[in-house]
């Protein structure tokens, strides 16, 4: 099997596990984010990583050309350690000098980036043989991972797993309510601390892969997916990691088979998730909530069809503002339901259907009535919200409003209130 | 010949003051512009042009989306540049046509950033950062894909301040003027846009319309300086001579005069710097990253200097008129 395959091949193996690891662990920490609200940091943190990164490798160089191979160890602690930095100055800012921290991340993303890109200018003239591993950096380049970054990021990603499981309840009491986690004695800010700390190494541990400016994405993504489809905090841990670690293995295939960056494909392939969340979870999806209202704005439909056919039979007026261009298939509808019928070129309301239309017309005319009598609304004005409420109305909010009215026979207009029946 | 050639940072304020006396006196002989003067010249019109609007930006909290913009120009460039030359044949593709792409890309950056928070409910952070790097990573696979060259990628997003011409200058007055005209005609719906949107609308101006204009505005001033100097400059200068003028300003009026007056300080230090570097050490370091330190560092000077005289008058509220 061709996608398997990747997986045993002794030059893909180390790119494609080591992309899953890394996008898995990323996907973690996006979650916490997305829950603190606090999402565009990584996209700080991970510009913040740069200079360090680069000032690695330069002094590194300075070894001489037999140290290469141990520049990844270069990169990674001086990617931690400046964006370790990096955090500390937006900190710095927000509280020492009341900053927004939107003013404050962007500050520091351009200085910290800017100082990376002239510590790579300052590179690329001095030790130029060297300027190569810094530029892959930018955008990340997969292909050429090997076995020791493989396991390096698995212990990286085993480190942020392990966090997560471990430290699950007070995450969880920090994420939904830090006043109350703190006032029953979890260490907030210890949990916190260690919480970032994971965060600088999952995205550092992401830059070899998918390089510093795109691996916020992989933080957003799995974790706004995830989030469209659970509720529970637990779940969407688990859907992320899923998410994360399929974009990750999707986008490395791809990328080794079209022979295009590895970082803008993962990161596609978990736009992708997220889009498809957004679009087609079954809760918070826009296309089942468009459904949704489209059901409803049936069913209001056919039921003002119905109020209008029981009104023409006890009062014999017209039917009124009732021909939208949606009749006849509302028509339709209420004849599947068998609540109407058709004889000759009339509708009638047949039994079933009366006792509907009945229900409704109480439910308008009872609303009518709380409106004047508990709210004090002045009765011409009352029909407009009725007509909204007796389509929202429950049966308990009915037999409520009919307890409180004293079970009342007459609405404000001195029409008679239809008796209660059961449908 | 360069007359900037081989001289420190002291003495590159008085070969430039000694051009300028020329200049302004006429008695200078061959006037051609030197590459330094060009970069100042362009650094110090971005300046202007960010410093502008950089109080308003900030006070919106539209500096993370600012930077999301700068991104997805890529997208744009990128675009365009395969539009142009598939349509018009040869490869040649003029600086209006990616000054439209990047145009392009900024509208469809605010416009996806707006459905996903209103039509998906998404938070602010989660929609910024969405559609950024999604469109950014489309924007990365395309140049990959049709000029198989990362290079271009590289220079849109870190810039390149030491490749400039008499071109990027004219560009970047243009967007410097406009600001101005823009910011001194509308300072009051501008100034209550950032501070006090309902008492905007208690007004009578139509709130939409001028965050549409705030933001058109910033879409210009980003797409048109990416060009000449990346858009990190253009970041750190948005951000970091307001935040240095916040130290000491109390009112808006002041700091939208001392923000880009701050920044023109901090881009002449830096060309200065730049050259200097240069005629020391031999190394030619890219001015747009010498120009994000000195922001920083004027910053955290800024800091030390309010540390010591704010004992006197710690009051830190940002006042509107």
């Amino acid at each position: 099997m061709d996608l398997f395959f990747h997986f045993t091949d002794p030059i893909l193996r180390a790119p494609t596990i080591g992309c899953i690891l890394m996008c898995l662990s990323a996907s973690l920490a996006g979650v916490v984010l997305l829950f603190q609200r606090k999402l565009l940091i990584s996209e700080t943190i991970s510009h913040a990583a740069y200079p360090g990164a680069i000032g690695g490798i330069f002094l590194l160089s300075f070894l001489g050309p037999d140290f290469e191979r141990f520049s990844f160890i270069a990169v990674l602690v001086g990617a931690l350690f400046s964006s370790w930095l990096g955090l500390q100055s937006i900190r710095w800012l927000e509280r020492k000098w009341k900053i927004s921290s939107d003013a404050s991340l962007c500050f520091v993303l351009a200085v910290f980036f800017g100082v990376g890109v002239l510590l790579a200018s300052g590179l690329q003239q001095v030790q130029p043989m060297w300027a190569q591993q810094g530029h892959i950096l930018l955008f990340g380049q997969a292909a050429t991972l090997t076995d020791e970054h493989m396991v390096m990021y698995g212990l990286m990603s085993l480190a942020c797993f392990l966090f997560i499981v471990f430290a699950f309840r007070p995450l969880q009491a920090i994420l939904f309510d830090r006043a109350f986690a703190k006032s029953i004695g979890i260490p907030t800010k210890f949990v916190e601390r260690i919480f970032f700390i994971l965060l600088l190494v999952s995205i550092v541990a992401g830059i070899r892969s998918v390089g510093v400016i795109l691996i916020s994405g992989m933080l957003i993504a799995p974790a706004v997916a995830a989030r469209q489809f659970s509720n529970q905090l637990k779940t969407v841990f688990w859907l992320a990691a899923m998410f994360g670690a399929f974009s990750g293995w999707i986008g490395s295939i791809l990328s080794a088979k079209f022979s295009l960056p590895t970082g803008p494909m993962i990161v596609l392939v978990g736009a992708f998730f997220a889009v498809a969340g957004l679009l087609g979870s079954p809760k918070r999806g826009v296309v089942f909530r468009l459904i949704r209202q489209a059901a409803f704005h049936l069913r209001c439909m056919e039921e003002n069809v119905l109020k209008g056919l029981w009104k023409t039979e006890m009062d014999r007026h017209a039917l009124k503002r009732l021909y939208p261009s949606m009749l006849s298939f509302v028509l339709f509808r209420l004849t599947r339901h068998g609540w109407i019928q058709k004889k000759g070129f009339v509708f009638a309301l047949t039994s079933d259907g009366r006792t509907k239309a009945s229900a409704i017309v109480r439910l308008h005319r009872l609303w009518e009535l709380y409106l004047t009598e508990q709210m004090g609304r002045d009765p011409q004005c009352v029909h407009t919200s009725a007509e909204e409420m007796e389509h929202v109305l429950t049966p308990e909010i009915e037999e409520r409003l009919t307890k409180l009215l004293s079970d009342p026979k007459q609405d404000p207009h001195s029409q008679p209130i239809p008796e209660r029946s059961s449908l | 010949m360069n007359p900037y050639t081989d001289v420190n940072f002291f003495e590159f304020f008085w070969v430039l003051g000694k051009r300028i006396w020329q200049f302004a006196t006429g008695g200078g002989t061959g006037l051609a512009t030197a590459t330094d003067e060009i970069q100042l010249g362009v650094l110090a019109c971005c300046s202007i042009a960010c410093g502008l609007l950089g109080p308003f930006i900030v006070l919106k909290r539209m500096s993370m989306f600012a930077n999301s913009l700068s991104h997805t120009t890529l997208l744009g460039i990128a675009g365009a540049f395969l539009f142009a030359s598939h349509w018009w044949g040869s490869g040649m593709t003029d600086l209006s046509t990616l000054l439209i792409g990047a145009c392009i890309s900024a509208i469809l950056t605010a416009g996806l950033t707006e459905i996903l928070s209103r039509v998906f409910r998404l938070a602010p952070d989660a929609s910024i950062g969405l559609s950024f790097t999604t469109l950014f990573a489309i924007g990365v696979i395309l140049v990959s894909v049709f000029t198989r060259d990362a290079h271009i990628s590289t220079e849109a997003v870190t810039g390149n301040c030491d490749a400039l011409q008499l071109s990027d200058f004219r560009l970047a007055l243009s967007v410097a003027m406009i600001n101005i005209v823009a910011v001194i005609v509308f300072y009051r719906p501008l100034m209550l846009i950032a501070f006090d949107e309902p008492y905007l609308r208690a007004l009578g101006f139509s709130a939409p319309l001028w965050r549409v204009c705030l933001f058109f505005l910033t879409a210009l001033t980003v797409v048109c300086s990416f060009r000449a100097v990346g858009v990190l400059v253009v970041l750190a200068l948005l951000v970091g001579p307001y935040l240095t003028a916040r130290l000491f300003c109390h009112r808006l009026k002041r700091l939208v005069i001392w923000t880009p007056l701050c920044g023109v300080g901090i881009s002449l230090l830096s060309v200065a710097l730049s050259r200097a570097i240069l005629s020391s050490a031999g190394v030619a370091l890219s001015t747009g990253g010498i120009l994000t330190l000195t922001t920083a560092l004027v910053f955290v000077g800024g800091t030390v200097l309010r540390t010591v005289i704010g004992r006197a008058k710690p009051k830190l509220t940002l006042h509107m008129r």
